[in-house]
């Protein structure tokens, strides 16, 4: 462990002198328009930015999956977005079992000063994330897939409080069939319908992110010829999180994961350092 | 790594997490000489927990084949064939590694990942006959003798856990007051970490909710000082819940102490793997020694053969009859005067049986009724 973390900060220093500032010009457009053209990006300039297999905490992943990410950004002074495209040869959204999402994911600081880790903050220092997944967009498109969906050859004989003839148990609720799906009972975010494709998440270190609910920020992502484009927008001023000010230097991190090549959880390819992130003012 | 104490192994060894032994470790012994693989267990079990969508496939608790059986496919052989060769003489530390010890830097556990596939054969003709026996065997040329057991298999709410060592959002938690090992429900993400790192792969993913599960220990009946239900429906009384020490604090009244620590004859399952699980067997005395000792570590030879010495043992003999006698936990048991009885944990009698069960014998032809009736043995 000591020696990962030696060689995470020597990286770390290495990323802050390599990395190139990501500028977001100012456009006359209403970011908060969903779902967001990639062409709003026309005019921005896009940066190469370099990842590598997360580093700090097992179970990580052997090798570097996804080498870069290429960044564009934009804002209308209100709201930011950001066009993310990086190379993955399966477009990948979970479902069976052993199967995980494609994601990316863009970590805030929520405060400039001092910056926090950028591996997922720390305690009273925390981090705001936007975490994209194609299982979310999925779900939003399509809703959850179903057992059937899943699996089309099982024929399991009946689930409980769930007859095609509902004779006497007319008066079974929602809430009572609930009780038989463990993270539904449990109010588990993870197992119902999602509606945004863009969980935000609040983390004070590994480990320790938790999903906000009502989530302010949106994303939709493409998968074509081999890559994804996902577009991911927030307003500037989140609700206790996070806070980009126009002509004001901010911060970044990028994660991304191949779920194809069973990349989840800390599995994932993340930049090494913050990067900067320059708004165009007023 | 922090450094922790597995007395299964001998040993100190390796472990993400600092040692912390819960007040009290509930554990299941299991006598595999009595399991004829009814899976009244596994039915018990499924319809109290896992009926709902995504949990088609799941069997927490789970009675397979050995030594073909294996429910995922071949967990047992693939961990250990992962493993490589690790050596252990009798009466002496582990010396290989184990799983946490030979995990790469990048891991916290060796393991494997079962899939889909993995999953689809819960104990499906595995022990069906080879062929007609008029017809002479099926399967020729094995390359060991013709033998087979039943294995039940629970969560073993391990000491050590490697599920709960590879969560990466520790969503997974050990229960202090008696060592259940849960998924927090709410926090699971369904990363899948703990369906890896469980070499008993005994978590498992609800792709319906889209977070993982697995044997919860039946904490609300234990919490009521009731047996699991799968301890409850043995109807081969196979079966014995209760709470273990470890064996520096180990007592002789204490009905799993006395099989574990005292007697010697239930032992933990790839203790090896060094998780130091809390399920323990009573070892079949007809199978191969060398798989026993595999199976069970270098002291399987010694339970079998205290095993068929419990003729000479009126406690234990009493004991195993106190086995499937009550739905209650047995904190303590006394065997006096041709009498088992069980207790609970402030001393009161749950339960008294008569070790050897009265023998009564009746005239073929009853008159009176004016019908046959037949003696069994």
């Amino acid at each position: 462990m000591r020696t990962a973390f030696w060689m995470a900060a020597i990286l770390s220093n290495l990323g802050a002198h390599l990395g190139a500032d990501i500028m977001a010009g100012k456009v006359a457009l209403d970011l908060s328009v969903q779902p967001l053209k990639e062409d709003v990006f026309k005019e921005a300039k896009e940066e190469v930015v370099t990842l590598m297999a997360q580093p700090m905490v097992a179970p990580r992943p052997a090798t570097t999956l996804t080498p870069e990410i290429r960044v564009r950004a934009v804002h209308d002074g209100h709201w930011i977005a950001f066009l993310l495209t990086w190379a993955d040869t399966e477009r990948s959204e979970a479902g069976r079992l052993g199967e995980f999402s494609d994601a990316v994911a863009l970590e805030f600081p929520v405060k400039e000063e001092p910056l926090p880790p950028i591996f997922m903050g720390t305690k009273d220092m925390p981090v705001h994330l936007l975490h994209w997944r194609a299982q979310y967009q999925r779900d939003r498109e399509k809703g959850p897939p179903e057992m059937k969906d899943l699996y089309p050859n099982m024929n399991p004989d009946m689930y409980p409080m769930d007859f095609k003839d509902q004779g006497k148990l007319q008066g079974i609720s929602e809430e009572m069939r609930e009780v038989y799906s463990h993270g539904k009972a449990a109010g588990n975010p993870q197992s119902y319908r999602k509606e945004s494709a863009v969980d935000e998440i609040f983390a004070e270190g590994f480990g320790s992110s938790s999903i906000i609910h009502n989530p302010q920020s949106h994303g939709e992502g493409r998968w074509s010829d081999g890559r994804w484009a996902v577009v991911l927008a927030r307003p500037l001023a989140l609700v206790n999180g996070s806070v980009l000010v126009p002509g004001q230097p901010g911060h970044i991190g990028l994660a991304v994961w191949q779920g194809g090549q069973d990349e989840v959880g800390a599995r994932k390819c993340v930049t090494m350092s913050w990067i900067t992130l320059l708004m165009a003012g007023e | 790594m922090p450094k922790v104490k597995n007395w299964q192994i001998g040993r100190e060894m390796e472990y993400p997490y600092e040692g912390q032994r819960p007040k009290r470790q509930w554990a299941i012994v299991f006598d595999l000489n009595k399991c004829i693989a009814c899976q009244t267990c596994t039915l018990a079990c499924k319809t109290t927990w896992t009926s709902g969508q995504g949990q088609e496939y799941m069997f927490w608790n789970n009675v397979e084949t050995k030594p073909y059986g294996g429910y995922p496919l071949g967990w047992d052989v693939r961990i250990l064939e992962k493993l490589g060769r690790q050596d252990w003489e009798k009466n002496a530390p582990l010396e290989g590694k184990t799983v946490f010890e030979a995990a790469a830097p990048t891991e916290r556990a060796l393991h494997f990942f079962p899939k889909d596939e993995d999953w689809m054969y819960p104990n499906n003709g595995e022990d069906d006959c080879a062929g007609r026996v008029e017809g002479g065997c099926h399967i020729k040329d094995l390359p060991h003798d013709r033998w087979f057991f039943y294995l039940p298999r629970t969560c073993a709410h391990c000491t050590y856990p490697a599920c709960l060592a590879a969560c990466p959002r520790k969503a997974i938690y050990k229960r202090a007051e008696d060592g259940i090992v849960l998924i927090d429900q709410s926090r699971c993400k369904g990363y899948g970490e703990c369906v890896r790192a469980c070499p008993y792969k005994k978590s498992m993913y609800n792709p319906a909710t889209r977070v993982s599960e697995k044997c919860v220990g039946c904490y609300p009946a234990v919490e009521q000082g009731l047996q699991p239900m799968c301890v409850q429906n043995c109807i081969g009384k196979i079966r014995i819940m209760g709470f273990i020490s470890p064996p520096w604090t180990a007592r002789a009244d204490n009905p799993v102490d006395y099989l574990v620590h005292k007697k010697g004859i239930a032992l933990p399952y790839y203790p090896q793997l060094g998780l130091e699980p809390n399920i323990y067997y009573i070892p079949p005395v007809h199978a191969p020694r060398e798989y026993l000792a595999q199976m069970f570590g270098p002291q399987a030879d010694d339970a079998v053969k205290r095993y068929l010495e419990l003729r000479q043992d009126p406690i234990a003999q009493g004991l195993l009859v106190l086995m499937g006698s009550t739905d209650c936990i047995l904190h303590s048991f006394k065997v006096a005067d041709g009498l088992a009885s069980g207790y609970d944990e402030k001393g009161g009698e749950i339960v008294q049986v008569p070790v050897v069960e009265p023998l009564h014998a009746r005239a073929a032809y009853d008159e009176k009724l004016a019908t046959v009736r037949t003696n069994t043995p």
